[in-house]
């Protein structure tokens, strides 16, 4: 009984080939291949650069603007009291010559006029 | 017709410059020919804002500085040409009669004049009275090397500039600051000989 059903076991599990025409039916009964599709990876690290970009432009303009501001007030402010110091060397130095000449005319009022003056006076 | 047009024109124009002038302001030439000449030359022209950043620049520790600002600031306009010569008589009697020409306009009256025929020296000081104020101060004064013309324009302040006197080498003028308004008209000039240079 047991040799009966051991034998038969065999039979039934013994390697038999593929009938013919058989790989081609299961390759047509496969579905029809799909193009894959392409998912584009943004990389993390890359992501702040392009966010903050526009702000930290504007904020380096500003910042460019702010320092050249500065610099051109430096600029006026130094050319201005260059500008000053001349005009006040100036003004001393007109006050100078007019004092000169008023003195000139203090000395003919104030010194009486010679007798050799006199022949001389207009 | 366009003659006419062109002619009103001109004298429109020409008639600018004069009306840009602040009273007491003389025209001044430029005698730059002169400038070429002379030996030596100071030619100063402050009016507007470069007077008032030369008065704000003076220094108030100098007590020289702290009385020339004191003066300054009320005033308009200071024109200085000064020329020295190595020669006689290098320089243009006309331009300065032209100049003295000016201070026969009302107002201006002539408080020194003073000539010496022994040295050719002539200095003549106006003053331009307007109201009870000095609106304006002239000091021609010319030798044989050497001539000057100082136009001083603004409210004069004879006080402070009776309190410039001592220093700066400006003389004591003996200048009246009483409370007392000035006159108008200023009594007639002091005539008198230039004495000998003592420099």
């Amino acid at each position: 009984m047991n040799e009966n059903f051991e034998d038969e076991l065999r039979r039934r599990l013994r390697a038999v080939d593929a009938p013919g025409g058989f790989t081609e039916r299961l390759m047509a009964a496969l579905p029809v291949e799909k193009n894959p599709t392409v998912v584009a990876f943004i990389p993390k690290a890359a992501r702040p650069a392009r966010q903050f970009g526009v702000p930290a432009a504007l904020a380096a303009s500003l910042l460019g603007a702010v320092l050249f501001g500065m610099h051109v007030a430096n600029d006026r402010s130094l050319r201005e009291e260059q500008e000053g110091i001349a005009a006040s060397q100036q003004l001393m130095q007109a006050l100078r010559v007019t004092s000169q000449k008023l003195d000139l005319a203090y000395e003919a009022v104030n010194n009486p006029p010679t007798a050799g003056d006199e022949e001389n006076r207009s | 017709m366009n003659a006419r047009v062109v002619l009103t024109l001109v004298a429109l124009l020409s008639a600018g410059p004069a009306w840009a002038q602040s009273k007491g302001q003389l025209r001044i030439p430029e005698f730059s020919t002169l400038a070429e000449k002379a030996s030596e030359t100071v030619n100063v022209t402050l009016d507007g804002n470069i007077l008032g950043m030369g008065c704000r620049f003076l220094n108030s520790a100098n007590p020289e500085e702290a009385k020339a600002k004191k003066l300054c600031t009320s005033l308009t306009g200071i024109y200085v040409r000064h020329y020295s010569f190595d020669t006689d008589y290098a320089y243009p009697k006309s331009d300065i009669d032209g100049v003295k020409r000016q201070l026969n306009a009302p107002g201006w009256s002539p408080i020194v004049e003073a000539r010496s025929r022994k040295e050719n020296t002539n200095v003549n000081v106006f003053v331009l009275i307007q109201g009870d104020k000095a609106q304006g101060l002239a000091i021609i004064a010319s030798e044989p090397r050497e001539f000057t013309i100082v136009n001083i324009v603004g409210n004069i302040d004879l006080e402070q500039l009776h309190d410039l006197e001592g220093s700066l080498g400006v003389p004591e003028l003996g200048i009246e600051t009483g409370k007392k308004p000035a006159p108008a008209k200023p009594p007639a000039p002091v005539k008198a000989p230039a004495p000998e240079k003592t420099k």
